[in-house]
């Protein structure tokens, strides 16, 4: 455990009933980078992704963010430390922008102390981080799909939490949303010093914004490193069962996945 | 004071000084409250001046005016406000809780089940007391709210539309349960029936007594839940992520919901939709932080609880109608507009 | 394969139709037999022959035969209308009781019998209107229905909401209605809200009779179209089907059908629902064996819910409605549950 880690894994293993979904899975998720997990469906990474989060109880092993186990950590200071972007969160159509994104304030108050200076500046900084602030009037029914992320996303930044967690971000956005989203999580990584994880399906997307990529398969980690190291055609074959050719994209010398064939 | 610490800093995008504007709704919602009680200790079948009103409350004289006055609408002037307010903190929570915005305790069945437990203990155990009663009826609503939230989760998740047919389908349940006991108890009928349609009429004072601390202590649950209830309008994993307890907060609203529509229920009987349709104008005025919403809903729903009792002695006078069948009225129109502009 | 199977339930639905109309005969003549005095089963079919002592004569011909004939024609009826709104709306959610038509009926029958009633309760005019009365009402509550759902007809899920909202504000008007009338005698009112099938004469059977025949005739012709109606409107335009015109045609036949079987026996709940499930199951999807066996089992489940509360809650007469909603209403719930999948 070096100052460098944000969150240490640690031979984790946690399932429903008689199925493991994760399988004494052990990774350090370095502070201040992007974290990427990547993997075929039902390979685990949502679950770990909510396990970090607590959003799961794990049947043995720990998460240490810094020197703690988060198992320790109450349900509010743990909200000040993780957040978590849902793959599809839902809220209602009618509530407005500067509504949700109060949202995010909610683990800093309390009964006694229920708004803050700290948390209009932070609800500020959040809106116009991710320039959501001329819409904070508009209820969410009224913004399209890649507005509506930004405005999720403001939330997340809101909290104001050292890690944050995004699960599948980008799901239903189409080319240019994608690209938007994702440079704003970069901006949050670089700009406000987050340390971000995320799931990811889109292969090529992972290795041109992770800074560290991880492939799991059946609940457990099939390699991780940084992109360059990871997207091989020896790897790709045996993590998601297809034939690929790597190239380096012209553009941002990024490894270029082009699946050929599934084996 | 959130209100303002919001307004100091974000006065550039909102020109419109909201402490201000939040006091002056409250304030004028006060205002007509008031004025709504007062109409309805005034007028009905026969009318009074404001004169005889104010004598009959703070100078009694034994007079026929006075005794009315004070024995027959006064009860009904302060019963009125209470349920109303109740069944509209019920109906906000609930549909927060059920992230739909046409459940309300009508539709889930709710005050169908406390019916029932009213109609059971009266006429099945004889329970006579009117705090027994509230009990029974805030623990039939609470076991109702159980069963609902159960068969809803069995189905598949709480989806809006189903979690509503299985609540209404329950309420047809508990309603035909109430059928058999019933025709079972001739003189029982009598009395029930006007009950059973939701009504303020002829409800002693120490019915209020009995049943307002009940209101009170529900709507307090209700304002106490009012952050953690702002998060769980988002979706169950985003609450969580956000530090509310999610479980917790649910078992503590149907608490809340239950003692408000259960003390409702046994102050007056089932009174229709108010706790569909009050929501929506609380949100309309105040927006959805439920700080806001629960205060501006408890005061319109006692206002339209208050003004439906009004009319209630006025469609077809010289008879009195059931109020629950006003607001029955005017609720199924207001779904039958919620549907159409698919607020579900 | 498929030609056996389709040879074999061909060859099941007479064997399962004629068990069907055994077990309702044996119910019927059991129906007869039971009450405040046991007539053996030998003695009933004497007297229904046209022997027999004339005590025997009275109760059998007067009292217990016009009351299961009712319930079978009621019960019929209301099955035979649920399966066709079932068919045509593709949803086995759909049913009289929730499209607002028995509703709509009973609004009908409580204005008819309260604006044309003098003084002394006594109707100004015959009562063979009731049905008609009965009848517009259901049409217009199920025009209601469709009128204002529009577009969202399309989801059955959708229209039942629109049914429940619709059912609840002529619910609010029934009540009013029996407050104002002349007809506010409550226990009796309350009772055919409920639908009971007890105090039923001969006219009022030969009433039903004649209105019902032809409806069950047209519904027979219907279901020859009925097959193609389960397509989607293009495709069944493509064969030579005009859907929409086809389907207003079903549902007023189906809304006439409820009507006139609600007509004397007030709103039995839930029958429309469960038959033409239950004879899909035994008599297997040809739509004919459904036809015969939905108005089968129909009429079994109302002549066996009458003997229910006729065996059970002697000799308080309970209406027969409740039994079957008590029974109706977990059998919906289940069925909300096992289809979540399906519609949302």
């Amino acid at each position: 455990m070096t100052d460098r880690t944000a969150l240490a894994i640690d031979t984790l293993t946690l399932g429903y009933g008689n199925t493991t979904i994760l399988d004494t899975l052990s990774l350090t998720i370095p502070r201040g980078k992007i974290t990427v997990l990547a993997g075929p469906n039902g390979c685990g990474k949502s679950t770990l992704l909510r396990a970090i989060r607590r959003l799961h109880k794990p049947s043995a092993g720990r998460i240490l963010l810094e020197t703690t186990d988060i198992s320790k950590l109450g349900e509010r200071m743990l909200a000040r430390q993780i957040g978590l972007l849902a793959q599809s969160p839902s809220a209602p159509e009618d509530m407005t922008v500067e509504e949700l994104v109060r949202l995010g304030r909610y683990p800093h108050q309390s009964m006694l102390q229920p708004w803050s200076p700290d948390d209009t500046r932070a609800l500020e900084t959040a809106m116009a981080g991710t320039s959501v602030a001329h819409l904070r009037e508009r209820h969410l029914g009224s913004l399209s799909g890649g507005q509506l992320q930004r405005v999720w996303i403001a939330m997340v930044l809101a909290q104001e939490t050292e890690v944050v967690c995004l699960d599948e971000p980008v799901n239903h956005l189409d080319m240019s949303h994608q690209l938007d989203c994702l440079d704003l999580v970069r901006q949050l990584n670089s700009q406000f010093g987050r340390t971000i994880v995320l799931v990811l399906h889109d292969l090529n997307l992972a290795a041109r914004y992770a800074d560290q990529l991880v492939f799991l398969r059946d609940g457990a980690v099939a390699a991780s490193g940084r992109p360059e190291e990871l997207m091989t055609e020896g790897l790709i074959a045996r993590v998601f069962d297809v034939d690929a050719m790597i190239i380096t994209d012209p553009a941002y010398g990024r490894p270029l996945c082009i699946p050929l064939r599934t084996r | 004071m959130q209100a303002t610490v919001l307004h100091n800093v974000s006065s550039s995008a909102t020109p419109l000084p909201r402490f201000t504007s939040l006091g002056l709704v409250y304030g004028c919602l006060l205002v007509t409250l008031l004025a709504a009680m007062v109409l309805s200790v005034m007028v009905g079948y026969r009318i009074y001046s404001l004169q005889q009103a104010a004598a009959a409350l703070f100078a009694f004289d034994g007079s026929e005016a006075a005794t009315v006055i004070a024995s027959l609408r006064l009860p009904r002037a302060v019963i009125a406000p209470l349920v109303g307010a109740g069944l509209a903190i019920a109906g906000v929570q609930v549909q927060t809780l059920a992230r739909n915005r046409i459940a309300s305790p009508d539709t889930l069945g709710l005050n169908a089940g406390a019916s029932l437990a009213v109609v059971v203990a009266s006429a099945v155990f004889g329970v006579g007391s009117l705090i027994g009663l509230s009990l029974t009826a805030a623990l039939g609503a609470l076991v109702t709210s159980l069963v609902v939230f159960a068969v809803a989760a069995g189905a598949g998740g709480l989806s809006p539309i189903r979690i509503v047919l299985i609540g209404v389908t329950i309420a047809g349940l508990g309603q035909s349960i109430v059928q058999i006991i019933l025709t079972n108890n001739e003189a029982q009928l009598q009395n029930l029936l006007f009950w059973l349609a939701g009504s303020f009429v002829d409800r002693p004072m120490t019915l209020a007594i009995s049943g307002g601390p009940f209101i009170v202590f529900g709507a307090a649950l209700a304002l106490l839940l009012a952050r953690p209830l702002d998060a769980m309008q988002a979706d169950d994993e985003t609450a969580s992520g956000l530090g509310v307890p999610v479980t917790l907060v649910r078992v503590g609203c149907f608490v809340s919901i239950s003692l408000l529509t259960g003390a409702s229920v046994a102050m007056a009987g089932p009174v229709s939709f108010v706790g569909l349709v009050v929501p929506h104008a609380a949100r309309r005025l105040v927006g959805l932080r439920h700080g806001r919403q629960i205060v501006a809903a408890a005061l319109i729903g006692a206002i339209y609880a208050t003004l439906a009792d009004v009319a209630a002695r006025f469609v077809i006078f010289p008879l009195e109608a059931p109020v629950g069948a006003i607001t029955a009225v005017l609720g199924g129109i207001v779904l039958v507009v919620l549907l159409r502009r698919r607020a579900a | 394969m498929s030609g056996l199977t389709s040879t074999l339930s061909g060859a099941r639905a007479p064997l399962a139709l004629a068990i069907l109309a055994c077990i309702g005969v044996v119910l019927a003549l059991s129906g007869v037999a039971f009450g405040s005095s046991w007539i053996p089963l030998e003695q009933v079919a004497s007297v229904i022959m046209g022997a027999g002592e004339k005590t025997q004569k009275l109760i059998v011909l007067q009292l217990r035969l016009p009351r299961v004939v009712i319930a079978a024609l009621a019960g019929g009826g209301m099955a035979v209308a649920g399966f066709l709104l079932q068919k045509i709306t593709r949803n086995a959610l759909a049913s009289p009781g929730v499209l607002g038509v028995i509703d709509g009926a009973a609004l009908g029958v409580v204005i008819f019998l309260a604006a044309l009633s003098n003084e002394s309760n006594a109707l100004v005019t015959s009562i063979a209107y009731q049905p008609l009365a009965a009848m517009v009402g259901a049409v217009l509550g199920i025009a209601l229905v469709f009128m204002l759902s529009g577009q969202q007809s399309a989801s059955a899920v959708r229209l039942l909401l629109f049914g429940i909202a619709i059912a609840a504000v002529f619910k609010a008007l029934v009540m009013v209605m029996m407050l104002i009338g002349p007809i506010y005698r409550t226990s009796q009112a309350a009772r055919w809200i409920a639908g009971a099938v007890n105090e039923i004469n001969w006219s009022e059977i030969h009433i039903t009779l004649l209105m019902l025949l032809p409806l069950l005739v047209l519904a027979v012709l219907a279901a020859r179209k009925m097959p193609p109606a389960e397509l989607d409107e293009v495709s069944a335009r493509s064969i030579g089907l005009n859907l929409p015109v086809f389907r207003v045609l079903i549902f007023a036949l189906a809304a006439g059908l409820t009507a006139v079987s609600v007509a004397f026996v007030g709103g039995v709940g839930f029958i429309g629902l469960m038959a033409p499930h239950l004879a899909r199951l035994v008599a297997g999807r040809n739509i004919y064996a459904g036809l015969v066996g939905s108005f089968l089992l129909g009429a079994i489940m109302l002549i066996g819910a009458d003997l229910i509360v006729r065996v059970l809650f002697s000799p308080v007469e309970v209406p027969a409605g409740t039994v079957t909603a008590v029974i109706g209403a977990p059998y919906f719930l289940f069925l909300l549950m096992s289809r979540q999948r399906h519609d949302g």
